[in-house]
């Protein structure tokens, strides 16, 4: 079901209700009413159609017509991701600590130590995922930012090139890095290897939590290699392609 | 068929005796083994893949807390079937996957020996591919987890490197583990590496 404009904000989160993550990242409240989407962007200074756009691109994982996210500015994908960054970093992530430490208190106190491991590991998976989010804001959104001005102002110069000829998306795609990884593997450890705490439902909790955070990781990513990558690529091919012209 | 391994660990003669002459009467491939100290645990319980541990509680209360750690453990291939005799339980009652209460009657201990002897069975009758990886991965995954390098396993294991690496890629792959960080974990849950040894 395609999610649009007229329709009750209220409606869209009861048909589907891992959209609250998403309204909450574009700061909007609960408690608007009856209001409609286009209502409701409004009231918030939203884009109404880029709203939708995300709404509809995590309510239905084929639906993603690019084409049409491609025609935003890059300022506000950029936003967009930031804020989900945002999220993982000072909400998510640290609600899933609260849970892993209360996981690692449910174990006897002699047995503790091998439990504060998983604490650890999650803490290093943070490290990574942080360092990840780092490197995005701090080196590829800048270039993606400077990439636009020079294609919007019609101006190849030297120093827009050079920094393609530094770093481009090309590069961008390559650094894959196994972020990931880390938590599949905390994932597996959970389900087939760690003893059972006192309370079971504390493992099922994290493991929830896990997989939803996973889950939302991999439409952040789709938003990224969907939109914004070959947007980029886009502005950097008419850059280098007028620039001896 | 591989036989299962039983073990009676409890303090009286009588019970010791009472829960064989039972456990026969199956006609499972069963190799029944009664142990009346605590030591012998070690010797028995955590060697064997595939074992059926049957323990009462007042044999727990003699256990040390090593002992008490190994056994709370969770593995495939360790059924454990709890006699609750006497006193509080010592251990969370989730380390069992039975328990035999004071008032059972012969049908109902019957039903519960057998519903565990047959989940040990499963596996091989169901033909499942075992994922346990052996003695030599476990070692590599010692050293994997201690923070070696390929290169240096291979030294000390005196195999090439290219050994190490694919005992590495089988590791991984029965496990579902891929970072050297979640192995590690692994390595201590399962007591191959001391959580100092992280610190």
């Amino acid at each position: 079901m395609l999610i649009h404009s007229k329709m009750k904000l209220a409606e869209v989160i009861h048909l589907n209700y891992h959209l609250l993550q998403i309204i909450s990242r574009f700061g909007i409240n609960l408690g608007f009413g009856d209001k409609s989407i286009e209502h409701v962007c409004r009231d918030y200074f939203i884009d109404v159609d880029f709203f939708l756009e995300i709404l509809n691109s995590y309510h239905n994982k084929d639906y993603f017509p690019q084409k049409h996210l491609q025609g935003f500015s890059v300022g506000l994908i950029v936003e967009y991701l930031r804020k989900s960054h945002e999220y993982y970093l000072h909400t998510k992530i640290p609600e899933i600590e609260q849970l892993l430490q209360r996981l690692s208190d449910s174990y006897p106190e002699e047995t503790r130590e091998t439990y504060q491991l998983i604490d650890k590991f999650f803490t290093g998976y943070k490290l990574e995922l942080s360092d990840h989010i780092q490197r995005e804001e701090h080196k590829v959104y800048p270039y993606v930012f400077s990439v636009e001005n020079a294609y919007l102002a019609r101006n190849p110069t030297v120093e827009i090139v050079s920094s393609i000829h530094n770093y481009s998306m090309d590069d961008f795609e390559e650094e894959h890095d196994n972020v990931e990884d880390k938590l599949y593997d905390l994932k597996n450890i959970l389900i087939k290897y760690l003893p059972l705490p006192a309370d079971p439902r504390l493992c099922q909790a994290v493991l929830f939590e896990l997989f939803r955070l996973e889950t939302d990781l991999n439409d952040h990513a789709r938003i990224e290699d969907k939109v914004l990558v070959p947007k980029v690529k886009y502005m950097e091919k008419w850059i280098l392609e007028h620039f001896n012209a | 068929m591989e036989s299962i391994h039983v073990i009676i660990a409890d303090l009286s003669q009588l019970t010791r005796t009472g829960v064989s002459a039972i456990l026969r009467q199956f006609g499972y491939p069963t190799s029944c083994r009664e142990i009346m100290h605590p030591d012998r645990l070690t010797d028995y319980v955590f060697k064997n893949h595939n074992t059926l541990l049957i323990i009462s509680n007042s044999f727990i209360s003699k256990c040390s807390s090593d002992q008490l750690r190994n056994l709370t453990a969770r593995t495939r291939y360790l059924f454990k079937i709890l006699i609750r005799d006497s006193g509080t339980l010592l251990l969370p009652i989730h380390t069992f996957n039975e328990i035999i209460e004071p008032e059972d009657n012969d049908k109902i201990i019957f039903r519960k020996l057998e519903k565990q002897l047959q989940g040990l069975l499963k596996p091989f009758t169901a033909g499942i591919v075992q994922e346990e990886i052996s003695d030599r991965e476990k070692e590599v995954l010692r050293l994997v987890a201690m923070g070696f390098t390929n290169k240096e396993i291979a030294e000390k294991l005196f195999i090439s490197a290219h050994t190490v690496i694919t005992h590495r890629k089988n590791i991984t792959s029965k496990l579902g583990i891929k970072t050297i960080a979640g192995l590690t974990v692994y390595a201590v849950i399962h007591k191959l590496i001391s959580p100092d040894i992280v610190n």
